[in-house]
């Protein structure tokens, strides 16, 4: 079997434009999360998100390119800055990074150019909102007196000479919002011609954008691939559906940094955040031949579904004990050998209750693992929050630190939760899960690289 | 040594109908299933008519448990196709005797199902009457206000692409590994692919694939016709889509769902169950050129091609009848007619193709499932279904295209090439099974 391997980390957070940002401020302690800025939400019961930097979109991509920055949603912005940062810190000469270093000639030292058809692209996606605000600048131009749409005159001009309500939109409009539109900005930005998927499984996406990438190169069909996954929510529509879904705290407007507390006793709720990461993952023979950092070795996946109705969690945790238990026999490990666990810790009590009851099933030797969980840290950014999880557990063991666990003070029952950067004891394997809400399980099992 | 995946079941709904023997009939007399919009009034829309499912009801069984009360229009069509493939593949029921019943955790799903559709009238309300005219943008207030009191959770949330896996899961009681992918119109194809390769690494026994997706709705429809993408003729829906021809100008949008049983193949002769066909070749690439327009040469579509024949062990020369992406519109028609000419060389003139969306419009993610169903249904029955609507010979489309009259054939081997929007192509091998290759 080909090893697959990480060679380069990309991510985009409230910490931050790249992984090196995103680990410093795990480093800190101290929350990402703030009160929500990017658009008045007063009307809402929670007004707390994790908010990434502002960004030009186009400093991140080769000139070539820059008219294409204008059909990409909030979501395929992020995705394009974590490539750039992922590509760069693997020296992987794409040919967009050919053109902004201007010539395969003026690359820096160490950096490889690549076949093109042998990298693939699977970035996980979540589910894109039209922006309410340029939609709306055009439905109201179909508007009856009663503020409905006329559909009569949102298909066709009321008057001749004049345009129909759906003219309104750029005739692009459709591809601002396809979620494979992650992957195919990526994917044309650095040419890669491999396979491409856009898994679109809710915060379970980056793990399973993972593991299907990965067995890409495990079974030969491409050496190297982009991996990952974003997604913003923090836009009307996302804080209105997970408002709904009762998902969200409410008690945390006055202290954002303090709002979202996973596997803590006194959660009460997630808070919307948007991010993600990209990853460079490739066949090991290859990056050691160019001579590439590597920050870990994939050493198992494993997937798996609730089978419960939305919004309900596995009570029993049976489902995510079956996925983690299948990486972990994949990589032919005990319990006993993994030193970091990175569940998906929302901050929502009966899902954090269900977490630990996986983690027992599978853990229940000594020593216990570390348990770490970010979402009090970046929020749940959707498709983006396993992919930021995979990142710190990569530079976990790249670092040999263990992050502290932000906003976890008073740990649920049955964990060892740091409250301070760990760097006593050697990490040798760090095991990360995701459940979405909708029931898909991911993990992936990280080891370090010797 | 890899599993061989054999298909053990399936089942579709669709513009042509619900059950695989009426659409199958429907198919190879070349029907249509395109007509007038019916879903909402589309009369002055550019475009308005589409390939619609007919008066489609959810089965009674789905709603007795009431775990399925508030799913999209495309989640249902998956629910009674999948409901009909584990029906065809003789697998328990749930709660069957624990001697009969399967590994929940062997039991894996992999959809390339869409996301569904907002709820219009509220949606559109809400956003125009917080509106404010003043400073020409919408109050994010006012709107927040209003549409936590008129939205839905549930119906919120089952626009989730990844929602009708969920509720297949519930149904089936499959807890095994579980995927969605949305990689626009190659979707489901490149779902069958990845769920056969789960299968071949052992990672489940069987797996619930295919896809569902329903566009057809005033955003969707807004969407393609913003893109130009949609044939506009509309004084005569069922001809209008005209797969290869020289005068076509444009697909057709569909909707529907179609899933297949898909089993290690040691699982399924222990079990006895009847085997229907062999997925022997998988193959996916990007064309990384631009999300407006294929790559002109075909590059993406020639990789997964010859990615898909190589997987198999085959030679072009192999291949016995290739359903095609066959849109309808300018640009793919030419583009596939390349592609395969690249790979195919010489032989590409001696192999049928056909296009069933002439006939049954474009199912968007869901087309590769139903496109993989037809092409089993060609092996069993030595059937090749017409490319219908096909009278102008274009220069730049010389294949043989199966024109307008299903033909019977030796078919043993078939090719099904699916390509979305953004670039992402994928291609399936599906063989008549033999026990002894």
């Amino acid at each position: 079997m080909r090893r697959v391997v990480i060679t380069g980390l990309g991510s985009v957070s409230p910490f931050g434009l790249s992984a090196e940002d995103f680990w410093r401020g795990l480093m800190s302690g101290k929350s990402g999360i703030g009160p929500l800025t990017s658009f008045n939400a007063a009307g809402f019961p929670s007004r707390v998100a994790g908010i990434v930097p502002p960004f030009r979109t186009s400093d991140y991509v080769p000139k070539s390119y820059r008219k294409a920055t204008k059909i990409m949603a909030r979501d395929i912005e992020l995705a394009v800055v974590a490539a750039d940062g992922a590509v760069r810190s693997a020296r992987l000469a794409t040919r967009g990074m050919v053109e902004v270093f201007g010539g395969a000639q003026a690359l820096p030292t160490g950096w490889k150019v690549v076949d093109p058809t042998r990298v693939g692209c699977n970035i996980g996606a979540g589910l894109i909102c039209a922006d309410l605000n340029e939609m709306t600048s055009a439905l109201i131009k179909a508007r009856n007196p009663d503020s409905s749409l006329n559909l009569a005159t949102w298909g066709h001009p009321a008057e001749p000479g004049k345009t129909s309500g759906m003219e309104n939109l750029t005739p692009l409009w459709l591809l601002k919002y396809l979620p494979n539109m992650l992957a195919c900005h990526v994917s044309i930005i650095h040419d890669t011609q491999g396979p491409s998927n856009t898994i679109t499984c809710g915060q379970a996406s980056a793990g399973l954008a993972l593991t299907e990438a990965c067995r890409t190169i495990q079974r030969g069909n491409a050496d190297v691939a982009l991996v990952g996954g974003c997604e913003s929510v923090t836009h009307p529509v996302g804080l209105m559906r997970w408002s709904l879904l009762k998902r969200l705290t409410t008690t945390g407007n006055d202290d954002p940094a303090q709002a979202c507390k996973p596997l803590d006793k006194a959660a009460s709720g997630t808070v919307i955040g948007e991010g993600g990461a990209v990853l460079v993952i490739e066949e090991l023979e290859m990056a050691r031949a160019r001579g590439a950092v590597i920050y870990a070795e994939i050493a198992g996946l494993g997937a798996s579904a609730t089978g419960q109705p939305v919004g309900q969690c596995d009570a029993t945790g049976e489902s995510m004990a079956y996925a983690m238990k299948k990486a972990l026999s994949e990589a032919a490990i005990g319990p006993d050998e993994i030193q970091l666990i990175i569940p998906p810790g929302y901050g929502i009590p009966a899902a954090d209750a269900a977490d630990i009851k996986a983690i027992h099933q599978v853990v229940s030797s000594r020593p216990q693992p570390w348990v770490v969980a970010l979402r009090g840290a970046t929020g749940d950014c959707g498709a983006g929050s396993q992919a930021l999880d995979i990142v710190a557990a990569a530079m976990a063991l790249h670092q040999q630190t263990v992050p502290p666990g932000i906003n976890t003070l008073h740990p649920l029952d049955g964990i060892n939760v740091p409250h301070a950067p760990q760097t006593n004891s050697p990490l040798h394997h760090v095991l990360v899960a995701a459940s979405s809400m909708a029931g898909q399980n991911s993990t992936v099992l990280l080891k370090k690289y010797r | 040594m890899r599993n061989r995946v054999v298909i053990t079941g399936m089942g579709w709904v669709t513009p042509l109908g619900e059950t695989l023997e009426e659409v199958w009939k429907r198919l190879t007399s070349g029907e249509s299933g395109i007509a007038p919009i019916t879903l909402f009034d589309a009369r002055t829309f550019p475009t308005t008519f589409a390939a619609e499912v007919k008066n489609f009801q959810l089965p009674e069984r789905f709603m007795k448990s009431g775990r399925h009360r508030e799913i999209s229009r495309a989640t249902g069509f998956s629910l009674e196709a999948a409901r009909q493939a584990w029906t065809q593949a003789g697998l328990p029921e749930a709660g069957a005797p624990s001697a009969a019943a399967v590994d929940p955790y062997q039991v894996g799903i992999y959809l390339g199902s869409g996301d569904a559709a907002l709820e219009f009238v509220p949606f559109t309300t809400t956003a125009i009457s917080s509106w404010d005219d003043a400073a020409s943008r919408l109050d994010t207030v006012k709107w927040g206000t209003r549409a936590l009191g008129v939205f839905n959770a549930l119906r919120e949330i089952e626009q989730e692409p990844c929602m009708t896996a969920n509720h297949l899961s519930m149904e089936f009681n499959a807890r095994g590994p579980t995927f969605n992918c949305l990689t626009a119109c190659a979707a489901s194809t490149q779902a069958l692919g990845e769920a056969a390769e789960i299968i071949r690494r052992g990672d489940a026994q069987v797996m619930i694939s295919g896809g569902a997706h329903s566009m057809i709705h005033p955003f969707g429809v807004t969407g393609f016709n913003r893109l130009t993408a949609l044939s506009t003729l509309n004084d005569n829906p069922s001809r209008a889509c005209r797969p290869f021809d020289a005068t076509r100008s444009g697909f057709v949008i569909g909707e529907g769902a179609g899933v297949l049983i898909l089993e290690a193949l040691a699982h399924a002769q222990q079990r006895r169950a009847n085997i229907l066909a062999e997925i022997v070749g998988y193959g996916s690439s990007a064309d990384a050129y631009r999300v407006t327009d294929q790559h002109p040469e075909g590059r993406g579509a020639v990789v997964a091609i010859r990615e898909a024949l190589r997987d198999a062990n085959m030679k072009p020369e192999d291949i016995d009848y290739i359903n095609a992406h066959g849109t309808g519109t300018k640009e793919n028609d030419s583009t596939e007619t390349q592609a395969i000419k690249t790979v195919f060389g010489p032989h590409a003139k001696q192999v049928p193709i056909s296009s069933i969306k002439s006939m049954m419009g474009h199912l968007i993610a869901a087309a590769g499932a139903v496109e993989a169903i037809t092409c089993v249904l060609a092996i069993r029955d030595g059937m090749l279904p017409p490319t219908a609507n096909y009278a102008v010979p274009d220069p730049e489309c010389d294949l043989d295209y199966v024109p307008n009259k299903a033909r019977p054939a030796k078919v043993d081997v078939t090719m099904s090439n699916s390509f979305g929007f953004g670039g992402q192509n994928d291609t399936l091998i599906i063989r008549r099974f033999s026990n002894s290759s």
